[in-house]
């Protein structure tokens, strides 16, 4: 994996261990300088060993999560690149010819002379980026083998140049040795391993080609090759080039040319970008050329071109000024061709144009950009490549995604751990500080002992994380294997990602670690050493000169650190000048922790007032503006979240100016911040839309929703525990001798709200996120109208090769003896081109890929794909449109795809994109649209007047592109286009699947492939929900930790309470009531955290499931709870967390009494 | 022949802490009448606290046997022994060791609820008995918003709400100042007189000690005095 969130993976780990050894090397400082605190610091750990462990589990699970990201990142970027390698093999760019040629029939790649192989090769020489450069024939026919009758509809023929084939390495037969071309016969062929699965051949078995009108063509296998390169992925028979130019009667043509890159097969595509380049410009059209500089060389074209030029960068900025001095040349020059030829440099054309309002002009120079090249050159390698990385990338972006909340309550849990260790050691700190120690050493002292743990329990993790990851890619495996017989992942981790994983595993606790520390350190020493209650006293605030002070000293920090460091070498103390050395460089390298603690110093000035209310309240609504004014639902939340604190401190201000008691004060200003900004995150989104308007959210409004909707219930229910303690008192009442366990199982979490808060807080936050990935993955998955929507009503699509086409598939059906007519209520057919597109009104001016899907007009007749969005005047139902399309060749339907959501789901990859209206709207007004054949380059006029349902086709994962009646390919193709996909619908009571067999079968000569529709959408949607599961296991991770939590809460309570279990016991307590009293609590906390994760996710799941159904329109979504699946969170989360408890609760009951009332 | 409720014949009792073995108690013998107030004296480490706690229950016996009542107690299995310590026993210790996580009355009805006792019945009892030690108003607060006599005497209150046979108290009066000590103590002789309730006491002081019927000396895990007090 190369890159995380944009950002490079090298830079990542340079940062981060710029960060974590300099930060280690202060703590190694401060052990030597103070070895008395690090000594107490690391005789701690041994102390208690089985919290110990706790720690260590809990610590390292940050480090889990972030290994476990990278680690599958890994392993998806190299499987990919692996498999594009192999796929590949030598072979770099590939190039086809842009011009038709006479004879050319659709479906495969246009023939053109093999002279102009030799033309480039004469361009390329000398540079030696190129290491081979080969001719060769591609073309798609139907195979069978004559003795097992198996069959290869769409088998790749490709006829290779044996003589020109340096560069590309050599064919390698199965059992090892090199296959050679020359050695074959006329009638033989090399078949790779794949057609040799599909076909069930052997050498020596012969092979028949079904071509269009002519008898069968037999070839005798010579020998079986490996897949890859030349060689091809897909079923592919490899025969001499001139072979296979007789056979498709193309003396002296090729359809391709292949080019291998200097290096390796990676490091070759490193030269890509440039081979491209070069062999663009020599294929670029003179002709289109002049067009272009005559119309780019008039005055009111140059200008803006001149005015880019001179504010572009770089190279860019050069070749523009170039070009401009190129197109004043009387003649069309090499380099005018070379320039005219360049990616970038056409699209800072098209972008001068566009930007001086030149529309017409724009979009004429526009499309003669899109003819120069006579040919196209794909760069296969490079693109598979970065493919690759975008993949890994997004893998490990979604995982740390969903990893965030662990990641968030594996803060909380450490951060609750080493609260609680100060509170057991709060005595031994207070006589520390008594005898002399200062806060700075109780800071150092925990810094130590959470140092230790971290470095340990982030090496462990990190490789915890590894196995996990391998398990993932082992369970993903699983379910690949049932779809896709070719590719596995493999497991390979880097030790970059470890390092990474690591680092920053390491810097979370330790930041969390000295948090906590600085907080506990701030004791009153004589509450800690006679063991009673911190005072509630205010810390003293500091006055504004001491703030400013802050500020003025933050600022300047480096340079206090280095004149302390320079007193210090002065004075000869040779460790403080080491560290305040040490310091000043890591502020001044490391300038963000310089950034931040200028922000510290900033929050510092101003939090008395923000703890004032006002402040808060002005901040919250700038914050809530901001969000409306860039339409971001995250700064519009947060920002109405800080308002409403704001006004409940407002609130408290207010009221400590009455006579209002301090309780009842604060319970009034903290309930009303935590049901508030409740009611605030649980308001339907529509409700939130009609005041602040659209607002656009992404996937990290999920974790700040879940965070903030738990905090506010957390918060309101721990400021009101008296109430409920009262309410479970009352009740209790009825339960005769369990209502003193009850009493005290809910009296102890209550009266230590902090850490009963974080544990609820932890334990919510995971079922939460548990619950809300269980009921979408459940709405999102498929019923049965879903099914219909998907597949148009279709029952079966077959595909057929280009080559063998059916005249009248209808007739064809009656014909064969093998099938009846009357086991198909509807068959259409239409083929699927690739064209170019553009809007006519739109802001961009270029030619943009896009499949048109020529229909006839049964498919068209029969076709019950849902129209979402019909255009204004062919209305109302889907129906009338496509009785539009029938009649009209100048209509289509898009699909959603290429229209802009409000809703999120148009980040795909179809880079032509309609604008001006929203597929969320009600209607549109019909939209202008221009196809180009790419071909022959004829330019189409046609109108948008739908927009397909989303759902249609599954989402676009079985096919996508705008649908037309095939009349309108007269006009805009002047191929021949046969129809090379069918749809069929069975009669009732026919099996799908078995008349797909029949199809297959009967039409094998035309190479028919068949796919179940409902079969295809059912394997897709159950591979998501696999996936889904997969990703509810890996945030389930978290479960571990709120399990963990209450396990670490409950060892420190047996602690504790070791006393008060001994007067428990001596007033009549049993053995069994002290075990019960402390399983009854943690399953207080637990069940009370799973009633609130159950509610919000609820809550929350079913917002967003109403607003994407009315908002993106899916109406088939439906909100439903998975019982079952919940329950088994539900339960998972309950037991564990009883187990976990078990143990410190049994060693409760077992403490003897006499013993226990003895203990201090 | 006098009502013996407590009966204690050759108590031993050894501490193990794996390296070293503390002999608590050298075959101690005690026995003490129904309604004696009995104060247990001695320097510190005499075994004063594990002799209470072995009488009690609170503790396991090496040899030895201790009846309370007829019962042996060391004969009951755990859970016998904690019914019968809340049904038959009170008691009252150094630090009070109150749940501070429950108010006054709460902490008062707990012997009760794990009796079995009624929730609506407990708490009449347990207001009635805060009532007697003076803490009435108190019934709502928690322990840690109470003064150290105040908390002492929920203590007392607490030990006494099942009418127990036997009340014991481990330094009763040690965390308190003298005035303070000195109303506990009233109250305490103030209950045995008035309700029989026998009151086995561990003392350091000797203003206690004198307010017994009878004071037991300590030394080296054995009885060295068997004497009476002033009361």
């Amino acid at each position: 994996m190369e890159e995380l969130f944009g950002v490079p993976m090298n830079l990542i780990m340079a940062f981060l261990l710029a960060v974590f050894l300099p930060a280690l090397a202060v703590v190694a400082i401060l052990g030597w300088r103070n070895p008395i605190m690090l000594k107490i610091a690391l005789r701690n750990i041994p102390r208690r060993r089985a919290q110990s462990v706790l720690i260590v589990v809990g610590i390292m699970l940050s480090s889990v999560i972030m290994s476990t990201a990278f680690g599958t990142g890994d392993t998806i970027n190299h499987s990919i690149r692996t498999e594009a390698v192999e796929i590949l093999g030598p072979v770099d760019e590939i190039i086809f010819s842009a011009r038709a040629s006479s004879g050319d029939i659709f479906g495969t790649n246009p023939y053109f002379p093999e002279s102009r192989v030799q033309e480039l090769r004469d361009a390329l020489a000398g540079i030696e980026e190129v290491d081979g450069i080969t001719p060769g024939i591609g073309e798609i026919v139907p195979v069978v083998n004559s003795r097992t009758l198996l069959s290869a509809g769409r088998a790749r023929i490709v006829g290779v140049d044996s003589g020109s084939f340096e560069g590309f390495g050599f064919f390698r037969l199965t059992s090892g040795d090199a296959a050679r071309l020359e050695d074959l016969e006329w009638s033989e062929a090399y078949i790779n391993d794949k057609a040799a699965e599909e076909l069930g051949a052997v050498p020596g078995d012969e092979l028949s080609l079904k071509m269009a009108g002519l008898d069968d063509t037999p070839f005798r296998i010579k020998g079986v090759v490996d897949r890859g390169g030349l060689a091809g992925d897909a079923a592919t028979v490899i025969i001499p080039l001139g072979r296979a130019q007789a056979l498709f009667d193309r003396p002296d043509q090729v359809n391709s040319i292949v080019v291998s890159n200097r290096g390796d097969e990676i490091d070759g595509a490193g030269f890509s970008e440039e081979v491209t380049k070069l062999i663009r410009a020599h294929f670029a059209d003179p002709d289109v050329a002049a067009e272009l500089k005559s119309l780019l060389s008039q005055e009111e074209l140059l200008e803006p071109l001149k005015r880019l030029g001179g504010s572009g960068e770089g190279n860019l900025e050069d070749d523009l000024q170039e070009l401009v001095t190129e197109l004043a040349k009387p003649q069309v020059t090499n380099t005018l061709i070379s320039l005219l030829a360049d990616d970038q440099v056409q699209s800072a054309i098209r972008e001068a144009l566009e930007d001086g309002g030149l529309d017409e002009q724009g979009r004429l120079a526009s499309t003669l950009l899109a003819n120069l090249g006579s040919f196209r050159v794909l760069e296969v390698k490079r693109v598979a490549l970065d493919v690759a990385d975008q993949v890994a990338s997004g893998v490990t972006t979604f995982f740390i995604i969903l990893g965030l909340f662990s990641i968030m309550v594996g803060v909380l849990l450490i951060f609750l751990i080493f609260v609680m260790l100060a509170a057991a050691r709060r005595t031994e700190m207070g006589m520390a500080r008594a005898l002399g120690a200062k806060r700075s050493h109780l800071v150092q002292m925990f810094v130590f002992e959470g140092t230790a743990y971290a470095l340990v329990s982030a090496a462990i993790g990190v490789l915890i994380g590894l196995g996990v990851s391998a398990l993932i890619v082992t369970v993903v495996n699983r379910f690949i294997g049932a779809f896709e017989d070719d590719f596995q992942f493999t497991n390979h981790p880097t030790a970059r990602s470890a390092i990474v994983a690591y680092c920053l595993g390491m810097l979370i606790s330790f930041g969390t670690v000295a948090f906590s520390a600085y907080r506990v350190s701030r004791m009153n020493i004589v509450t800690a050493i006679r063991g009673l209650p911190e005072p509630l006293v205010l810390p003293a605030q500091r006055s504004l000169l001491t703030r400013l002070l802050g500020i003025v000293r933050a600022l300047v920090r480096p340079l206090i650190f280095a004149y302390r460091a320079a007193k210090s070498a002065v004075h000869l103390q040779l460790s403080n000048a080491a560290l305040n050395a040490g310091l000043t460089i890591l502020w001044l390298l490391i300038f963000p922790i310089w950034i931040v603690d200028i922000n510290v110093a900033w929050w510092r000035f101003l939090w008395p007032y923000l703890l004032h209310g006002w402040l808060t309240v002005v901040l919250g609504s700038l914050i809530t503006w901001w969000g409306v004014e860039i339409e971001g639902a995250a700064l519009f939340r947060i920002g109405g979240t800080l308002a409403i604190i704001g006004v409940g401190l407002l609130i408290r201000s207010f009221l400590r100016r009455t006579n209002v008691r301090a309780e009842v004060r604060e319970r009034i200003a903290f309930t009303f911040m935590g049901v508030v900004n409740l009611v605030f995150w649980i308001l339907p989104f529509s409700t939130l839309r009609a005041v602040a308007g659209d607002l656009e959210g992404g996937p990290e409004m999920f974790f700040i929703s879940g965070i903030s909707m738990v905090a506010a219930a957390v918060w309101t229910i721990m400021y009101n525990s008296d109430l409920m303690l009262k309410g479970i008192s009352f009740i209790s009442g009825r339960f005769g001798k369990m209502r003193p366990v009850l009493v005290t199982a809910v009296a102890y979490p209550m009266s230590a709200k902090f850490r009963t808060g974080l544990t609820l807080a932890m334990f919510a936050l995971v079922i939460f996120t548990l619950i809300v990935v269980s009921i979408l993955t459940e709405a999102f998955s498929t019923t049965s109208d879903r099914v219909a929507l998907a597949t148009g009503g279709w029952d079966i699509e077959g595909t057929i090769a280009p080559g063998t086409p059916i005249s009248d598939i209808a007739l064809a059906i009656e014909d064969k003896p093998s099938l009846s007519g009357e086991n198909f209520q509807a068959v259409g057919g239409y083929t699927s081109i690739s064209f170019q597109a553009r809007q006519v009104d739109a802001e961009s001016l270029e030619w943009q890929w896009y499949r048109v899907r020529a229909a006839d007009d049964r498919f068209l007749a029969e076709t019950e794909y849902k129209i979402k969005l019909v255009a204004d005047g062919y209305g109302p139902s889907s129906r009338d449109v496509w009785e539009a399309l029938r009649r009209d060749p100048s209509v289509v339907v898009v699909d959603a795809m290429v229209v802009p959501s409000r809703g999120g789901f148009g980040d795909n990859e179809i880079q032509f994109q309609l604008e001006g209206f929203f597929y969320e709207d009600d209607d549109f007004a019909p939209v202008e649209i221009e196809v180009r054949d790419p071909l022959s380059g004829r330019v189409s006029q046609l109108t948008v007047i739908g927009v397909l349902d989303v759902v249609s086709d599954n989402f676009g994962n079985i096919g996508f592109g705008m649908f037309a009646g095939r009349s309108m390919l007269d006009d805009a193709t002047p191929r021949e286009v046969p129809i090379t996909r069918y749809r069929f619908k069975v009669s009732r009571d026919i099996e799908a699947s078995v008349a797909a067999r029949d199809l297959e079968a009967a039409f094998r000569d035309n190479g028919m492939e068949t796919e179940v529709l409902a079969e295809v959408v059912e394997e897709q949607n159950s591979a998501n929900r696999a996936f889904n599961n997969l990703f509810t296991a890996y945030m389930g991770m978290g479960l571990l930790v709120g399990i963990a939590a209450l396990g670490v809460i409950s060892l420190r309570s047996v602690v504790e309470r070791r006393q008060q279990i001994g007067v428990q016991r001596a007033i009549g307590y049993r053995r069994g009531m002290i075990q019960l009293s402390f399983l009854l609590e943690s399953s207080f906390v637990a069940l009370l955290g799973i009633a609130i994760g159950l509610g919000l996710g609820t809550i929350l799941s079913y917002n967003i499931v109403k607003d994407i159904r009315e908002q993106v329109g899916i109406e088939t979504l439906r909100f439903s709870m998975p019982w079952l699946q919940i329950t088994v969170i539900i339960v998972v989360a309950y037991v564990f967390s009883l187990l976990t408890t078990f143990l410190p609760a049994r060693q409760a009951s077992r403490i003897h009494p006499a013993e226990a009332l003895r203990y201090e | 022949m006098q009502d013996l409720i407590i009966a204690a014949h050759s108590l031993h009792k050894t501490y193990d802490t794996g390296s070293v073995s503390v002999h608590a108690l050298r075959g101690v013998d005690l026995e003490v009448a129904r309604g004696e107030m009995v104060a247990i004296m001695g320097p510190s480490g005499c075994g004063k606290t594990t002799l209470l706690n072995c009488l009690s229950g609170l503790d396991e016996i090496d040899g030895g046997e201790v009846i309370i009542d007829g019962v042996v107690l060391h004969g009951l299995a755990d859970d016998q022994r904690s019914d019968y310590r809340a049904r038959r026993m009170g008691f009252v210790f150094q630090l009070y060791n109150l749940l501070p996580v429950l108010s006054s009355v709460e902490n008062v009805e707990m012997p009760l609820l794990v009796s079995g006792v009624g929730a609506r019945e407990a708490r009449l009892r347990s207001l009635e008995l805060l009532d007697l030690v003076g803490l009435s108003d108190r019934a709502a607060h928690l322990p840690g918003e109470l003064s150290g006599g105040q908390r002492q005497r929920v203590t007392i209150a607490r030990a006494l709400v099942n009418e127990p046979a036997i009340v014991w108290a481990d330094e009763p009066t040690g965390d308190l100042d003298s005035e303070t000590a000195g109303e506990i103590i009233d109250l305490m002789t103030g209950l045995n007189r008035t309700n029989g309730q026998t009151f086995v006491l561990v003392t350091h002081a000797r203003e206690v000690g004198d307010r017994a019927h009878r004071i037991v000396r300590m030394r080296d895990g054995m009885i060295v005095e068997d004497g009476h007090g002033s009361c």
